[in-house]
């Protein structure tokens, strides 16, 4: 029997792990991949000072920080159900069933995929493994490769790949179907990027190109975007090109790329060829909700967030006593956020299990959140804030609704 | 399958057509539209098209905001029999 179980060994969960064991309570964290660490491993990008924000040294970092203060971490290993009995939680793992009576999801996010003929192809790969891949296990996914999706994450990762010595042939649009519209919206794709456009000075900047900027400020205007495409990191980046069908036979070989409309739609026998050997599908993130959604958590569909988030409160716990969330499972956005989110859910875990004195120190974490959100250098969703809001509103209708009985 | 259909649902093999055609032929919910053609009905249990899914029915169903449209079970992660059974390692 454990004081607290939390499942995701990321930046939230093991940020948990070291404050509720550092409070003395005794805490196992339990993750399925073989290392600590999450989606925080493969990240590696220039922050705007400079610096550079390396994921395996943060990982490891947490992950020794986690250590000290005593909680267990038990990697290679998948929760398929969580279950409430009585006052206990119920943790099933493959290899052992835990018990805990405060249980903390920090299960992360997943990737959406957006399919197109030709996807299921060996060498197509979602853009998040093939940045594992090469930052985690050092391994190119290929020669050349070509990114379906234009996002802030695919830019991201595109330069990592670059700095690792693999090609990126080109980032594009999917050809629109009933699956992906927004990805394949060049006009909806354009007014996303506007939002993250102040973070590519710094990377024009290492390349002597300073007088791009405002080239490409000038350019970010979907009507007069130019049909070739602007180049970011010596990158071409298209907007008014889509990928109509993956080509290959026994695995990828190369992408048909066409010439499309600002609504989207193919213009007849603008089609051209492009050689790769790998294809990384980039349709963003989602949070992953599965087990919170096994238990019976409320839920709310926040497009501002990802998806869909159960409902928590600012201390993240949830409607369902003794269940709690943090990082990513309460809407995508970045592990500074989530380790922060993490001392938050610590505290009031050991606050609720009988720790003292602490509600200072939770509220003063409840605004270092917000103090790290206000200061991210950019957002995965540019309403990020109102999609917290949504969430705080929610939590509070539904509160009051219990209420009278 | 013609060239320019693909797989949507690879443990059941249901294509893009087939789903389009079923959600527009019924009006389907996401609910509907998996149990008509077991697209995320198979071994993985929807990990990878589970949203593609939702979103071929996002237009002809009323936004539910406050439920997941497509059920989770447990197990959410393939395991043995002898797992599932209550058997040691």
């Amino acid at each position: 029997m454990y004081d607290v179980i939390i499942i995701g060994a990321g930046p939230a969960g093991l940020s948990a792990a070291t404050t509720s064991a550092n409070e003395g309570l005794n805490v196992l964290v339990i993750d399925e991949y073989m290392k600590a660490g999450g989606r925080l491993l493969g990240q590696l990008y220039e922050e705007p000072d400079g610096t550079y924000w390396n994921g395996i040294k943060e990982s490891n970092h947490l992950y020794e920080q986690a250590r000290r203060s005593g909680a267990e971490i038990k990697l290679r290993n998948s929760v398929h159900n969580i279950e409430k009995s009585g006052d206990v939680w119920l943790v099933y793992t493959e290899r052992a069933t835990y018990e805990t009576s405060h249980l903390l999801l920090a299960t992360g996010a997943a990737e959406s995929p957006l399919p197109v003929p030709g996807w299921t192809l060996p060498g197509v790969m979602s853009v998040g493994a093939a940045q594992v891949m090469t930052n985690v296990h050092r391994v190119k996914p290929g020669k050349r490769g070509v990114i379906i999706g234009v996002n802030p994450l695919a830019a991201v990762i595109a330069s990592e790949l670059q700095m690792a010595g693999v090609e990126v042939a080109a980032l594009t649009l999917p050809q629109m179907n009933g699956l992906n519209e927004e990805a394949a919206n060049p006009k909806q794709v354009m007014n996303q990027l506007l939002h993250v456009a102040h973070m590519a000075p710094s990377a024009l900047i290492r390349q002597g190109s300073k007088w791009m900027k405002p080239s490409i400020m000038q350019q970010l205007g979907i009507t007069f975007y130019p049909k070739s495409g602007f180049k970011m990191w010596g990158i071409p980046v298209h907007l008014r090109k889509a990928v109509t069908e993956i080509l290959g036979d026994e695995k990828v070989a190369a992408v048909k790329l066409a010439t499309v409309k600002p609504n989207g739609d193919v213009i007849e026998g603008t089609e051209e060829i492009i050689t790769c050997d790998f294809v990384c599908i980039a349709g963003g993130l989602y949070p992953l909700t599965e087990l919170a959604a096994v238990a019976g958590c409320p839920f709310y569909l926040v497009e501002e967030l990802g998806g869909y988030v159960p409902l928590h409160n600012e201390r993240m716990e949830t409607a369902l006593d003794g269940l709690y969330v943090a990082g990513n499972i309460t809407g995508i956005e970045g592990a500074k956020i989530a380790i922060a989110q993490g001392v938050t859910a610590g505290l009031t875990m050991a606050s609720n299990h009988g720790v003292p004195g602490l509600e200072a120190r939770i509220d003063q974490s409840i605004k270092e959140i917000e103090h790290t959100r206000d200061s991210a250098p950019f957002h995965f969703h540019p309403d990020v804030k109102k999609g917290k809001q949504i969430v705080q509103e929610k939590w509070e209708e539904m509160m009051k609704a219990e209420q009278p009985l | 399958m013609n060239q320019q259909d693909f797989l949507v649902c690879r443990c059941e093999e249901v294509t893009y057509n087939e789903l389009m055609e079923t959600a527009s032929r019924n009006g389907c919910t996401a609910r509907e539209l998996k149990l008509r053609t077991r697209a995320g009905m198979g071994y993985c249990g929807g990990r990878t098209c589970r949203p593609l899914v939702q979103q071929i029915t996002k237009k002809l169903e009323q936004a539910p905001h406050t439920r997941v449209t497509l059920k989770y079970q447990p197990p959410v992660r393939p395991i043995s029999f002898g797992v599932l059974g209550g058997g040691e390692e």
